[in-house]
């Protein structure tokens, strides 16, 4: 039995009813007095110079309020990793979909005819659409200053690479030297789309302080608020920021999109102005998910322990650098993979095109190398004919094993999670005996969570009420629920008597964000010191009155008491009202968690990203059905098994292991971002097919609870991890069942039917060769 | 300039008749969230393909941003806002809430109503007869699962108290 009262339990989460009667107002859904509506001019060009800009037309239509460009804009750079992108195109556009203008007008009517109207004169420039081409000797230099930008490590940046960073460990041709077996893969992930259901959205007014005040729903308040002010040149106490609720995240509402757009147009028209995306502008113009090449490479020996592994990723940053410098380098930290490699090294270059502008998206880098990592296990088990379950075991990390980012792994709980997954799956009585066309394949994976800071403050009400102030946003995850039930738990008070703040730039303390997987470990244990500081400000107070130490008070299910004579309490409610009105308020406490950090310098060369505070661990297996002449996949069973070190909020835990694995279907089987000469051609939800409930199994979803003790009540993070896994375990599957091992993603029919076709040998039964 | 020509209509939502001047080419969805301020009904993407917007009229579950809001003259319309209160949730809300089928709740009353929908017409689903219906429907967040769950036990729910 829990030693806790709250934390565990699967308290109903605030939001719900508020939820399931449609009464939420998200950002799409805002409106204000004298409101008018703003819509963004777009380049259509992937590569041109801009020799004019006539806004006259526009202007001159009724209902028109402001008409902006690069004119009317802060000649400021900004950007999240490297400072290389202004509000507006001004001298050149680089990419289908980057800002030209913008226009404010009483309707969207008005508003779309008037960026109609809007008359750009370019010039072509020769376009870079492949890493190829643009690291060829003759190719254009997309950002002539691009060595120069203000970047926030020093990152390794020349021609169109703006960043090429490596990490290593061991020796890499003495662990290939000792290998029996070299064995190289070359693997290609596409570029995916968030597909949040809600339209990326922003309200900007001006309020009577002549602040600009921008209302949107977003995972990082903090970031937005930091990077809005630099946007628009200024200080950030003349920038207002309001979380409003959030249709979807997934890496897709970090930092600003057009916000600032958004706040010129207010201010210029001197109304509040509404800007609301439609579905063709949020996949075609904000940044999706990069498309990564991986080129793998191991040494391994008869038994199957593996000596050596050498990867090189190559990222498409598009056409600005945007999170993708901060994914590459978190893809080579995790591209060791949950194995005990003592000889490793790890490359990534990311290079400017003219294709879209790629950014990020749940997992950050790490499903991209989890599926070539993973792959290769399989292709490792085939060339050595073993079971890949067992080469996987041979070669697990354990407990202090060094990783490449030049840290020692602590609580690693692989071993345990593939055992679960192996036994719940079946996998045992499986591999091997399904009939033809059938297959199962398994996937581990390694992640981290526990970076960048996180800060909060509790507050006792005078009713002994608890206000936690966060600028952590709920974005549907039930991270609020767990931030209740955490600082429930440690002062003791029932969960329902503790709620969260409005989340606003204007008290919420600085926190990175709602996003890496870290509200649960990093957030929850800023709250976890905050509400502590406050229990020790309320166990002097009792002290006091009880005549004894505080050290000797412990406070508990509503009272605080003596703990050697319980008998001597005080209601926690008496208590809080002695501490505000004997005492004097506030009854106020802070937290600040880092747990890995301040960042260091880079680690390795040209690399920028600091240690984790803790290890995440998991295993997938999927059971597959192909039909060899369509090339068609179903998954008839998934599996899904997750260390979380301590679920605080179980039917949470649940959703995002359910979620995240749906969405991982999708990256293996269904969502690419199709680019003709730069221009995405598949922008609705026709064309880019995310999952549907036809094309999902049932997910068994297990989680297993083995304690760090360095999160709060043990508890490490499961936001991301569940992405992961999907598509080698898919792949393995179809390897499996169909004997083809496709090295691409998505793996749509088409894909595995021409893989299928060439295969010369298909016999279409069950099982893989040299078994 | 364009010359718009508005048209008054009438249109019973929610049980109540509200009268509105309407430009023809109006969707319903739009007529509902800015004229009557019900903006229970998401707008997901436009285009009717992702279910975020669905109302029911006359009883069937309908994309709002396909329809024409003239077109829905003398027709029954039912939103979110129709389905329960904080008071008195619907058995599918108060499902949706216990069984994890809500986390960013964007697409949220799209499934309810698609949920009533199949309920209303089919009391006893089976669960790939609840996945083909909500197969218009997206939801980027839970994966259909906790959504399958709660109609499942919703259905439950009603039928015992049907047999009671």
């Amino acid at each position: 039995l829990s030693d806790y009262h709250v934390v565990g339990r699967s308290v109903q989460r605030a939001d719900a009813v508020a939820k399931a009667m449609g009464k939420v107002l998200y950002t799409t859904d805002l409106s204000r007095p004298g409101m008018l509506y703003g819509k963004i001019l777009y380049s259509d060009r992937t590569h041109a110079r801009i020799l004019k800009i006539d806004t006259h037309l526009a202007e001159a239509l009724p209902g028109v309020k402001a008409v902006i460009t690069a004119a009317q804009a802060p000649d400021k750079l900004f950007g999240i990793y490297i400072r290389d992108r202004l509000i507006f195109a001004t001298d050149r556009v680089r990419f289908i979909g980057e800002p030209v203008a913008a226009v404010a007008a009483n309707s969207l009517r008005v508003a779309s005819q008037a960026v109609r109207l809007i008359r750009v004169e370019y010039e072509d420039l020769p376009p870079l659409f492949s890493i190829d081409a643009a690291l060829s000797p003759e190719a254009p230099i997309l950002h002539p200053d691009l060595a120069g930008y203000e970047a926030v490590y020093p990152y390794t940046r020349y021609k169109n690479v703006c960043l090429d960073a490596q990490l290593r460990m061991g020796d890499l041709e003495h662990g290939f030297a000792e290998a029996d077996h070299i064995i190289e893969r070359v693997y290609h992930t596409a570029p995916a789309h968030q597909a949040a259901i809600e339209p990326h959205a922003c309200l900007a007014e001006i309020d009577d302080n002549g602040r600009i005040v921008v209302s949107t729903g977003t995972q990082q308040i903090s970031v937005l608020h930091t990077e809005l002010a630099m946007a628009l040149g200024l200080p950030m106490t003349d920038v207002r920021v309001v979380s409003v609720a959030l249709g979807g995240g997934f890496g897709g509402r970090l930092k600003t999109h057009f916000e600032q757009i958004c706040a010129l147009l207010a201010r210029a028209a001197r109304q509040p102005v509404k800007l609301v995306l439609t579905r063709e502008e949020v996949f075609a113009t904000t940044p999706g998910r990069a498309p990564f090449t991986i080129r793998m490479k191991v040494g391994v020996k008869q038994d199957g322990t593996i000596t050596a592994k050498d990867v090189d990723i190559l990222v498409d940053a598009g056409a600005y650098s945007d999170h993708t410098p901060g994914t590459a380098t978190h893809a080579i930290t995790m591209a060791q993979g949950p194995y005990n490699i003592p000889n490793c090294r790890a490359r990534a270059r990311v290079v400017l095109t003219n294709n879209p502008d790629w950014g990020c998206m749940r997992g950050y880098g790490a499903p991209e190398v989890a599926f070539a990592t993973e792959s290769l296990m399989d292709s490792i088990a085939h060339e050595l004919g073993l079971d890949p379950a067992d080469l996987r075991l041979t070669n697990l990390c354990k407990e202090h094993d060094p990783i490449i980012s030049t840290q020692e792994l602590r609580c690693v709980t692989i071993r345990e999670t593939m055992l679960a997954a192996l036994k719940a799956s079946g996998y045992r009585e499986k591999k091997g005996h399904l009939v033809p066309g059938r297959g199962i394949g398994i996937a581990n994976l390694i992640h981290i969570t526990g970076f960048l800071s996180s800060s909060a403050t509790v507050r006792v009400n005078e009713d002994a009420t608890v206000t936690i102030s966060t600028g952590i946003s709920d974005i549907g995850t039930g991270a609020h629920t767990v931030l209740r039930q955490v600082a429930a738990e440690v002062l003791g008070v029932p969960f329902e008597s503790v709620q969260i703040a409005a989340v606003d730039s204007d008290t919420a303390p600085y926190d990175t964000g709602s996003i890496a997987s870290r509200t649960t470990y990093d957030s929850g244990n800023a709250v976890r010191l905050a509400a502590e500081e406050v229990r020790i400000k309320l166990a002097k107070v009792a002290a006091v009155t009880l005549e004894c130490s505080p050290e000797e008070i412990t406070v508990e299910g509503g009272q605080a008491f003596e703990r050697l004579n319980p008998g001597r309490r005080i209601a926690f409610k008496e208590l809080v009202s002695l501490a505000l009105y004997a005492t004097g308020g506030p009854l106020l406490g802070s937290g600040s968690w880092l747990a890995a950090g301040p960042f260091p310098q880079p680690v390795g060369e040209g690399y920028g990203q600091g240690p984790a505070g803790t290890f995440l661990f998991g295993t997938h297996v999927a059971e597959v059905e192909v039909d060899v002449e369509t090339g068609k996949t179903k998954i008839l069973n998934y599996t899904a098994c997750h260390d979380v070190g301590k679920a605080i909020y179980p039917a949470g835990v649940v959703g995002q292991i359910e979620g995240g694995a749906v969405q991982g279907m999708g990256y293996a089987m269904f969502e690419e971002v199709c680019l003709q000469e730069g221009r995405m051609v598949n922008p609705s939800f026709v064309d880019y097919r995310l999952p549907t409930a036809l094309d999902t199994p049932t997910i068994n979803a297990i989680y297993l609870e083995h304690p760090d003790p360095t999160g709060p009540f043990g508890a490490k993070g499961i936001g991301e991890p569940p992405i992961m896994a999907p598509a080698p375990a898919i792949a393995n599957a179809i390897f499996d069942a169909a004997g083809v091992q496709i090295n691409e993603i998505p793996i749509t029919p088409e894909r595995l039917y021409r893989a299928l076709s060439s295969k010369k040998d298909f016999s279409g039964s069950s099982g893989q060769s040299g078994r | 300039m364009k010359v718009v020509m508005e048209k008054a209509i009438s249109l019973q939502v929610n049980g109540q008749f509200h009268s509105v001047m309407i430009e023809p080419d109006e969707l319903l969805v739009d007529v509902l969230r800015e004229r009557f301020g019900l903006t229970g009904t998401k707008k997901g993407c436009g285009t009717g393909d992702c279910g975020s917007c669905t109302v029911l009229l006359n009883g069937n579950p309908v994309n709002s941003c396909l329809i024409l809001a003239v077109s829905a003259e003398g027709k029954s319309i039912l939103t979110i806002e129709s389905l329960g209160n904080a008071n008195h949730l619907h058995l599918l809300q108060q499902s949706f809430i216990d069984h994890g089928a809500i986390q960013c709740g964007y697409c949220s009353p799209g499934f309810l109503m698609v949920a009533k929908a199949l309920l209303d017409e089919n009391p006893d689903p089976t669960e790939t007869e609840i996945r083909v219906a909500i197969a218009g429907n997206l939801c980027r967040c839970t994966g259909y699962a906790g959504i399958i769950r709660a109609i499942l036990a919703a259905a439950k729910t009603m039928q015992e108290a049907a047999i009671e």
